[in-house]
């Protein structure tokens, strides 16, 4: 075995090779585990959604809440996703989701990825070892965003529940709000695969150049 | 002054008051319910409604179950039951029961009108009908392109033709016109089956009255809290309520200006009958306001067998199954998503 002992030690030994393999390490269970929260959490969205959806139906009756008042006219779709691949980064190719919620024709000014502060409310608290200052950052300034766009979005969301009805029921409404909170978390948990895949990768490289070394 | 019943009704009405009566007595008990609630499968559900009047309706359905099914096939016994009803009826106990389709017959046309605008195949609106609403010339509603067509080409020959004045216009119809033809066909439905309720006079009159007005103020109700947050405004919210009720008409001029569920909250605790209502409810919550309000109508609805020898009774026995029916769907719904804790969130015991 070589003892390099030109490479400069921290002190508790470990070299700066050493300390970047750790953190690689650390960042892929840190995403597996956000992984994983997210999806226990869509999954108990989804099931008070569908909860809710029956609650609706159960209110307002079975002919008001059916799948034959689904609107099968061609009509622009009310959310819509975009794709695009992380440049300038080190791991630069890893695509990245991004919501664009209630962009109708009609309304040209799409909402980019914000979360409402209401949605704040429906998810739970998500553990993000070493980066949790930059995630409160980024929800308290999406939460700004989302009060000033409140009613074209209340306006979007009323024109995609009108297929059942104006005046339909509260718990219908609280439905929507579910499935649309459920379709954020969805985003989340591919952008939190293509975190974590990435990872394991860096991960992987690491382990095999050790091989070689050896 | 009425009590002279006795001595008339049972010449014409004797044997359908028997019947229904007995109808009653098949209605699911607490017992019955506290086991479908202990159900973990809809297979389940269906072996446990075979000991009921329900059994031979469930018997042949295949499995796996569907919520959709057990609902459907429910809904068929009372329309069976309804159908020999008002076949064995005379006048005017005939013309009464024909009244209390008159609802599901405003929902069917909205259905089929809703469907045809979002391109839905007819074929397939018309199984999702109500059977009590069912009319020969409904699937001609789909031909129509606005609320004259509709009057013209299909309701000016059904019982419907009459509440339709109030709503013809030539605009096309939308959403939005679509809910106020039939909030404005409820409306004129529930106030000219008031009228008929009224001449007929006697206990029919006394009884039905209590029960009509409580279904119009709880629609008021319903509409207020609906349209809160909507483009619908005070005055066409108004035009919506009922001029009848408790709540006409210094309630409905309180209702029409609210603008969240506490300022509802606070009108209706003015009222007496109401108040133990909202007393069950926190404050800014609405999620409970359906259940206790089916709580309170179903205690009415029990009430009007204590008296006999009048058409009360018909109009208590069709909605109480209906609730029945709504417990099925709610208790297999609650099943079928594995959320049993929440199974009692709606259900509503009859006894």
């Amino acid at each position: 075995m070589v003892v390099d002992h030109e490479t400069p030690r921290l002190e508790n030994g470990q070299t700066d090779k050493e300390v970047e393999e750790n953190a690689n390490v650390l960042q892929f269970m840190d995403s597996m585990d956000a992984y994983l929260t997210l999806i226990h959490s869509l999954s108990s969205t989804l099931r008070r959604g569908w909860l809710e959806l029956a609650s609706a139906r159960h209110s307002m009756g079975a002919s008001r809440v059916n799948t034959v008042l689904l609107d099968h006219t061609s009509h622009p779709a009310a959310t819509s996703l975009l794709v695009t691949q992380d440049e300038g980064k080190v791991d630069s190719g890893k695509p990245h989701f991004t919501l664009c919620k209630w962009a109708s024709s009609s309304n040209e000014n799409s909402l980019l990825g914000e979360k409402q502060s209401s949605q704040d409310k429906l998810h739970p608290q998500l553990r993000h070892r070493g980066s949790t200052e930059l995630y409160e950052e980024k929800t308290s300034s999406e939460n700004k965003a989302s009060r000033e766009v409140d009613d074209p979005v209340q306006k979007e969301r009323s024109k995609s529940l009108s297929m059942f009805g104006t005046l339909v029921s509260p718990k219908l409404r609280a439905a929507q709000l579910s499935f649309e909170a459920a379709l954020e978390t969805l985003v989340e948990i591919a952008n939190m695969r293509s975190e974590m895949l990435c990872a394991f990768d860096q991960v992987n490289m690491k382990l095999e150049g050790r091989k070689d070394e050896k | 002054m009425y009590g002279f019943e006795a001595m008339t009704f049972n010449i014409h009405g004797g044997y359908l008051e028997a019947i229904v009566r007995g109808h009653r007595a098949g209605l699911l008990t607490a017992a019955d319910y506290n086991n479908l609630c202990q159900c973990e499968t809809l297979d389940d559900i269906k072996m446990h409604l075979s000991a009921t009047e329900y059994g031979p309706y469930l018997q042949n359905e295949p499995s796996p179950l569907h919520t959709t099914t057990i609902v459907e096939k429910c809904t068929l016994k009372l329309v069976d039951e309804y159908k020999h009803m008002l076949c064995q009826a005379t006048e005017p106990l005939s013309t009464f029961l024909e009244y209390i389709t008159y609802g599901h017959m405003i929902d069917n046309v909205v259905l089929i009108v809703t469907g045809t605008l979002h391109e839905r195949d007819v074929q397939e609106l018309l199984e999702k009908c109500h059977p009590l609403g069912m009319f020969d010339s409904i699937a001609t509603l789909a031909v129509a392109q606005n609320m004259r067509e509709l009057y013209r080409l299909v309701l000016v020959d059904t019982p419907l033709a009459p509440y339709f004045s109030e709503c013809i216009t030539s605009e096309d119809l939308d959403d939005m016109n679509i809910e106020i033809m039939r909030n404005t066909l409820y409306k004129a439905y529930l106030e000219d089956f008031y009228k008929f309720c009224q001449k007929l006079g006697g206990a029919t009159a006394e009884i039905m009255s209590d029960l009509l007005a409580f279904e119009a103020d709880r629609r008021a109700v319903n509409i207020t809290i609906n349209s809160i947050g909507t483009e619908l405004t005070r005055d066409d919210r108004r035009k919506l309520y009922s001029n009848f009720g408790l709540l006409y008409p210094y309630g409905h001029e309180e209702l029409a200006v609210c603008e969240d569920i506490d300022q509802v909250r606070a009108v209706m605790e003015k009222y007496p009958p109401y108040q133990s209502i909202f007393s069950k409810l926190s404050y800014g919550e609405s999620q409970m306001l359906d259940k206790a309000f089916y709580e309170e109508e179903v205690k009415r609805l029990c009430l009007a067998f204590e008296q006999q020898f009048h058409y009360g009774v018909f109009f208590a026995y069709m909605r109480l199954r209906e609730q029945e029916i709504r417990n099925l769907m709610w208790i297999s719904e609650c099943v079928a998503q594995n959320q049993k804790s929440r199974v009692h969130d709606s259900v509503v015991f009859i006894f």
